[in-house]
């Protein structure tokens, strides 16, 4: 009787999980084009899930070996049950016989599997989805049990035929669970979902470029401002690329995103994993009231709906998502670093307030005054131009325009402006000339690299002040960019190739290394007490750089006191993505939670390399760490040469700030 | 961007100042070895270059020819080729920093004393005596004129050979080039006197000179008066055209106007406006010289705080403020404002200790900053944490040298406790203040008050500690800073008793503190002369009182400095004060309701009598000793100061020996009444090496 039961099943389960598939792809297909290369992104899939994905997948070593397991152990599974019981290639004789055996062992090591996930959903963790997923480890019994069992025949192990036909009716019913779920779920909804977008995701990924050892794609896409025929920026589901939609589909509600998203964990209304299941339920339309995960802090389940092609924000009136959603992101990418489906939350965000900005005018807060700044004065704080280098008045800093060939062209960025920085700028210029770095600046001829106008949504000054800023660097001669400004040497050097500017560029703390290491630099013992090291989120996740600024502090002679959470898991100070600007309420602010955390390190210093982490830190009140810049630290430890050193034999040893 | 006005960089001339803060001249007192800048010179200008002044301009009154005396203020001399590497050692100290410094360069002419070093003959353009320094002078001749030109030129030479960025042409405060502008001193008849062209003639000549010497490249600017304040001087008009006459030229490249004359002591006051004044009180008159030139105006006078500097700044009334007093209170004003520490800047509350010690030919101190000018000596204005062992450091009275030593001693890193048996800090500082125009003298307990709190010291207020509570707290080191009392019972003839109704006299104290209500027919007998007698009757006379001051001394308020006593003699004057000298209180006795105050001429023994219902004697104070007496024994160093150690500015040596119990010092009036700057001075010296 089974043998009769089990092909129809089967085989009508993957007929049904194929007009799944079409019914799936079409909704994707409601997404703006996207030039990706099918094909070859097929061909790279293998290698795209085995090594980059379980490269997310990875650190959690539990998750990972059950993943395996069950998936592997399904994967294979699948493939020998259509082969064996659905073909009937499962003869005992010959390699049938073999056939049947590995069906066996797929099946139990996909239910060993299964036991692990059925664990991990015993007292599951806040930030898993409840919900369809609960059943999961259920169905991954009943289908990996139901084969094990049906397939015991098969190898001879039970007699064929074995109990009586209600058993074999109720065998087949536990398989029709297990293939209604792990094959038709696949494609009409349900976890397995992930299985089948996910891989196609990976496949058909917009950053095609950050697959592969060590690569990285970190910088936003420039929006083409000239394209008439559409909106700028995101207002519909349908106003996302295809591939983004497809990557939304993917998405696990394993809430890895949840649990490292800052904006969460201070009780804005953002919740990552949310987000990308709002614009699921975007995608084919209806409400929220289905997902049992997390909700945004503040704001109940239920109460949201959208269409694919109706507004994510309304216009006055709920709609899928609340504009203070989307503005409460700091753009840290702590998301994106934690997502084993390899989702990019961040570029979906900043493409929703590109409509927002751009479109409807409707960046809240502070923002406007601050684009308007940028608009009419090239700087966020809207400071006089010309006022840019007043910081260096007595430094007489070469120009540009004097030199026009240099090594080491210094980019300001707008802490030029902000008195704090200053110090952090002033440390780095006293390096500079001990380190005898032959270098200029641009004076007032800088102009802010657009940064914040571009995380704000608003593209076109972006690209206004992108494209001035290279027109201006394209009249001189330098080899390296350097900045002590994260958020600069990012978009200098990942944004601007978009548009026409490639640039080596240093952040301050890669470029002091190689001084010190080339023996330019002499530093003095450190005398101070405790430190820990603040991963500015643009110069770590953004861009990979981790070691420099510890390798920096080793030479100082400093020993780390790490805080739980750095390098690539560095909590954002709270200041990226304009989110000050923004300012979204929340319960608590990200940067008391970061110096919460330095606390927690025992440490008495806290060193940092960006002048929004600085900022955002020193704004904590009752703080128990000093902040200093990696720069301020090495300025106060560079060894005066002996002349100066007679000089100052009485004198008391100041901050030298002015 | 707050301070945005502030932080602006300018150009004077060829140079580009980095901010608007300029320390303008004042005589330093400290300054030389025969005119010769000294180390303590160049390291009292670093510390304001290294805190972040834009422009320091040194050097008040340094002088161009050895006929106007150098030696009675220590002033510069530029009279000779051997100041130029002293300047170049002062340049680079302050080049080092980013700082710009440039010095006024003088020649005194009456304005000065003849009686000793080389005897000199004073000059002036009509020989008319001065009288604030009680110099008489010669009619200047035409040869001596050319003279000081060429001697103006030369000593300009000098400064640019020093690699200074600049010089000021004196002409303010009555010197020489003012005298020949001034109608009040000029009376000549010849070229260089009568009409306005005349008048000018001399400074013209002098900054022709100057301009022919050094060349374009260098900065040449005058520093003048905005109105003299004399019905037969210089008004505001006056020095309007003045000013429009010399910038008509192109030489001059900067302007700094102070407001007032000063050749009397009552225009002297106005020149450094002490506590009394408003802000700015002649902020108006350098504004109207700023309508009629065309170069940066420099202003200073009463310009404290970072938000009034960045008001008038912004109000564009002048180009650059000059924050002198400021910067002698807080060398490190600037670095505080960048650092976001304006609430730690020591401010600067107008006593004027310092310039009243220059005008009595002493060094230049701070009343309340003892390191400012004794950088050299490794006096830090920046305290240290201490690298050895924590200690617990407990204070005993919250006067200036109680909150010092406890600022001090937190700012070591000790853990710090303070007792104050008030229910506030300050201690005689919080009486002082009480007197009409004197209440901006808790400026100096206000900025200890926030960098206790700041530096999380335990402060026991309302709190007389004895000997038990202390050991108690097992301190490492005890400071005793408790003061002392009125010292009423000196004379048993006065009548004092403890008890205040039996008392027939009451300290100035108890009526400042407003312990005993006013009289109305009050007796002030005032055996000290300084602040608290005049305060006391100014107080008295505020609510209404009868008032007479009596002292045996010269005159009440003899010993109240140059700056100050003529606010308080306004003030005293207009309410009717009396002010009688030379007579000395023999005996109080009551009579009736009323007092019978029986006072004896110093000079003749003759008695008089005087009938009030209140007597209030200045004694000064008697220190409070018992605390310390009780202490002493236990004590490791049984109190002792190395006075070695302390006078070097060593450690003391108690502190790096071994051994049980607690060292004691004690420091302020409960070892001997002297002043602030003197407790505050000890309470540094010894605790900076806690």
């Amino acid at each position: 009787m089974l043998e009769t039961l089990l092909p129809i099943l089967i085989f009508a389960a993957l007929g049904v999980a194929v007009v799944g598939a079409w019914r799936r792809v079409r909704l994707w297909r409601q997404g703006r084009p996207s030039a990706v290369p099918l094909l070859k992104g097929l061909a790279a899939l293998p290698r795209r899930y085995l090594v980059d994905l379980h490269h997310v997948v990875g650190r959690d070593k539990v998750i990972s070996n059950t993943h395996v397991a069950t998936a592997g152990g399904f994967v294979a599974a699948a493939v020998l049950m259509i082969l064996v019981h659905g073909l009937d290639l499962g003869a005992s004789e010959g390699w049938g016989g073999v056939l049947g055996w590995l069906l066996l062992a797929a099946s139990a090591c996909m239910f060993m599997g299964s036991l692990f996930v059925a664990r991990r959903r015993r007292h599951p963790p806040a930030r898993l989805s409840k919900g369809p997923w609960m059943r999961l480890p259920k169905s991954l019994m009943a289908f990996s049990l139901g084969v094990f069992l049906v397939t015991l025949p098969t190898v001879g192990i039970l007699p064929a035929g074995f109990g009586s036909w209600v058993l074999a009716l109720a065998l087949a019913a536990v398989v029709g669970w297990g293939l209604a779920e792990m094959v038709v779920g696949m494609t009409w909804g349900g976890p397995m979902k992930h299985a089948f977008a996910g891989a196609l995701h990976l496949a058909f990924h917009r950053r095609a470029e950050r697959f592969g050892e060590g690569n990285r794609s970190t910088g936003l896409k420039a929006l083409d401002l000239e394209n008439e025929a559409a909106s700028l920026g995101v207002e519909t589901p349908a106003d996302f690329t295809w591939n983004q939609l497809l990557g939304f589909d993917a998405c696990v509600q394993c809430g890895r995103c949840e649990a490292v998203c800052p904006a969460f964990a201070a009780g804005q209304p953002l919740n990552p994993k949310k987000l990308i299941q709002d614009m699921v339920v975007g995608l084919a339309g209806g409400s929220d009231a289905g997902y049992a995960g997390s909700p945004y802090p503040g704001k109940p389940v239920g109460e949201h709906h959208g269409s694919p092609h109706g507004p994510i924000v309304g216009r006055g009136g709920k709609a899928l998502v609340d504009a203070e959603t989307l503005w409460s992101c700091t753009t840290c990418r702590a998301c994106v670093e934690e997502c084993p489906m390899m989702i990019e939350h961040v570029d979906a965000i900043v493409d929703m307030r590109r409509f927002l900005t751009l479109e409807r005018g409707e960046t809240p807060n502070k923002a406007p005054e601050v684009l308007d700044n940028l608009i009419a004065t090239d700087n966020p704080g809207g400071f006089a131009p010309g006022a840019r280098m007043h910081w260096a008045a007595d430094l007489n800093l070469p120009l540009m325009a004097d030199l026009q060939q240099v090594d080491v062209l210094l980019w300001l960025g707008d802490g030029a402006f902000d008195m704090r920085n200053q110090r952090t700028l002033r440390a780095l210029v006293k390096v500079l000339r001990a380190a005898k770095v032959d270098f200029a600046v641009l004076g007032n001829e800088e102009r802010d690299s657009g940064d914040v106008a571009r995380r704000l949504g608003d593209e076109a000054t972006f690209q206004s002040l992108a494209r001035r800023n290279i027109a201006t660097l394209a009249k001189y001669h330098f080899q390296h960019i350097l900045t002590c400004d994260p958020h600069s040497f990012h978009v200098l050097g990942n944004e601007y190739g978009e548009l026409g500017g490639d640039y080596r560029v240093y952040h301050h703390s890669t470029y002091i290394a190689e001084l010190h290491d080339a023996g330019r630099l002499t530093f003095a013992p450190w005398k101070g007490g405790s430190v820990t090291y603040h991963d500015p989120c643009y110069l770590g996740r953004y861009n990979g750089e981790y070691e420099a600024p510890r390798r920096v502090l080793e030479a100082l002679g400093i020993t780390l006191n790490e805080m739980q959470r750095s390098g690539f898991r560095s909590r954002c100070c709270g200041g990226g993505g304009g989110a000050p600007i923004t300012d979204i309420p929340g319960e608590r602010r990200i940067p008391d939670m970061r110096m919460n955390d330095v606390k927690e390190s025992g440490a008495g210093l806290v060193a940092v390399g960006c002048p929004q982490c600085t900022a955002m830190l020193e704004g904590v009140v009752d703080a128990s760490a000093e902040v200093r810049d990696i720069a301020e630290l090495v300025a106060d430890a560079l060894v005066a040469a002996p002349s100066e050193e007679t000089a100052a034999r009485h004198r008391p040893r100041a901050v030298e700030v002015a | 961007m707050a301070f945005d006005a502030i932080f602006q960089p300018i150009e004077i001339g060829n140079l580009t100042i980095r901010n608007r803060v300029v320390s303008t001249a004042h005589a330093e007192v400290h300054a030389t070895d025969g005119g010769m800048t000294t180390e303590r010179y160049v390291r009292y200008y670093e510390e304001k270059a290294k805190g972040g002044c834009g422009l320091c301009i040194c050097g008040g009154s340094s002088v161009v020819s050895i006929d106007s005396p150098q030696g009675w203020w220590s002033s510069v001399s530029l009279a000779t080729d051997r100041i130029i590497p002293h300047f170049q050692n002062l340049a680079d100290a302050v080049h080092k920093h980013g700082g710009k410094i440039m010095i006024q360069i003088t020649h005194m002419g009456r304005r000065s004393r003849w009686d000793g070093f080389n005897w000199t003959t004073l000059l002036s353009p009509s020989g008319i005596r001065e009288p604030v320094h009680r110099s008489t002078c010669k009619t200047i001749e035409e040869e001596e004129i050319w003279r000081i030109i060429g001697d103006f030129a030369q000593a300009a030479r000098r400064a640019k050979e020093g690699g200074l960025d600049g010089v000021e042409l004196s002409a303010v405060h009555q010197h020489l080039i003012d005298q020949f502008w001034s109608p009040r001193v000029n009376k000549r008849e010849d070229q260089w006197g009568g009409s306005f062209e005349n008048r000018m003639r001399f400074g013209m000549e002098v900054l022709k000179a100057v301009r022919a010497e050094v060349g374009d490249d260098f900065v040449v600017g005058m520093r003048i008066c905005g109105d003299e304040f004399h019905p037969d001087g210089l008004s505001h008009d006056d020095m309007k055209q003045i000013a429009a006459y010399y910038d008509a030229t192109g030489q001059v490249d900067f302007f700094g106007v102070v407001g007032s004359g000063c050749d009397t002591h009552n225009s002297l006051a106005n020149v450094i406006p002490n506590m009394s004044y408003p802000p700015e009180p002649f902020l108006h008159l350098a504004a109207g010289i700023k309508e009629v030139v065309s170069v940066p105006v420099i202003h200073a006078q009463n310009i404290k705080d970072p938000n009034q500097a960045q008001r008038i700044l912004e109000g564009g009334y002048v180009d650059l403020v000059g924050m002198t007093r400021a910067h002698i209170a807080d060398p490190h004003l600037i670095a505080k404002i960048k650092m976001g520490q304006v609430d730690q800047i020591k401010q600067c509350v107008g006593a004027n200790y310092c310039i009243d010690r220059q005008y009595q030919g002493l060094d230049v101190l701070c009343i309340q900053n003892a390191a400012t000018s004794r950088e050299y000596l490794g006096l830090p204005h920046i305290i240290e944490k201490a690298e050895g062992a924590r200690r617990k450091v407990v204070v005993v009275g919250g006067g200036p040298g109680g909150m010092e030593s406890a600022r001090v001693a937190a700012e070591r890193g000790h853990d710090v406790t303070l007792f104050e048996a008030a229910e506030q800090l300050g201690g005689q500082i919080t009486i002082a203040a009480q007197a009409p125009q004197r209440d901006q003298i808790a400026g100096i307990t206000r900025w200890y008050q926030l960098e206790l709190a700041r530096l999380g010291v335990d402060l026991r207020l309302g709190t007389r500690a004895d000997e038990a509570t202390l050991l108690d707290l097992r301190p490492d080191i005890v400071v005793l800073a408790t003061g002392g009392q009125p010292f009423l019972s000196q004379v048993p003839e006065w009548g004092y008793a403890e008890n205040g109704e039996e008392s027939l006299v009451v300290s100035t104290w108890d009526i400042l503190s407003g312990k005993v209500a006013p009289g109305k027919n009050v007796l002030i007998y005032d055996a000290i002369c300084e602040f608290s007698g005049v305060s006391a009757a100014d107080y008295l006379a505020d609510k209404g009182a009868k008032v007479e001051i009596v002292t045996d001394d010269i005159k009440p308020g003899a010993a109240v400095g140059g700056t100050t006593f003529p606010t308080y003699y306004r003030s005293l004057y207009e309410k009717e004060v009396i002010m009688t000298s030379d007579l000395a209180l023999h005996k109080v006795y009551r009579e009736g309701d009323g007092l019978v105050a029986v006072l004896e001429n110093e000079y003749t023994g003759a008695l008089e009598e005087r009938v009030v219902d209140q007597v209030v004697v200045e004694n000064g104070v008697r220190p409070d000793e018992a605390l310390y007496y009780a202490l002493k024994a236990q004590s490791r160093n049984k109190g002792q100061v190395d006075l070695e150690a302390l006078y070097a500015i060593q450690p003391q040596p108690c502190l790096s020996e071994e051994g049980d119990g607690f060292l004691l010092f004690r420091l302020g009036d409960c070892t001997a009444p002297r002043n602030t700057h003197a407790a505050i001075y000890d309470a540094l010296r010894i605790c900076k090496d806690f």
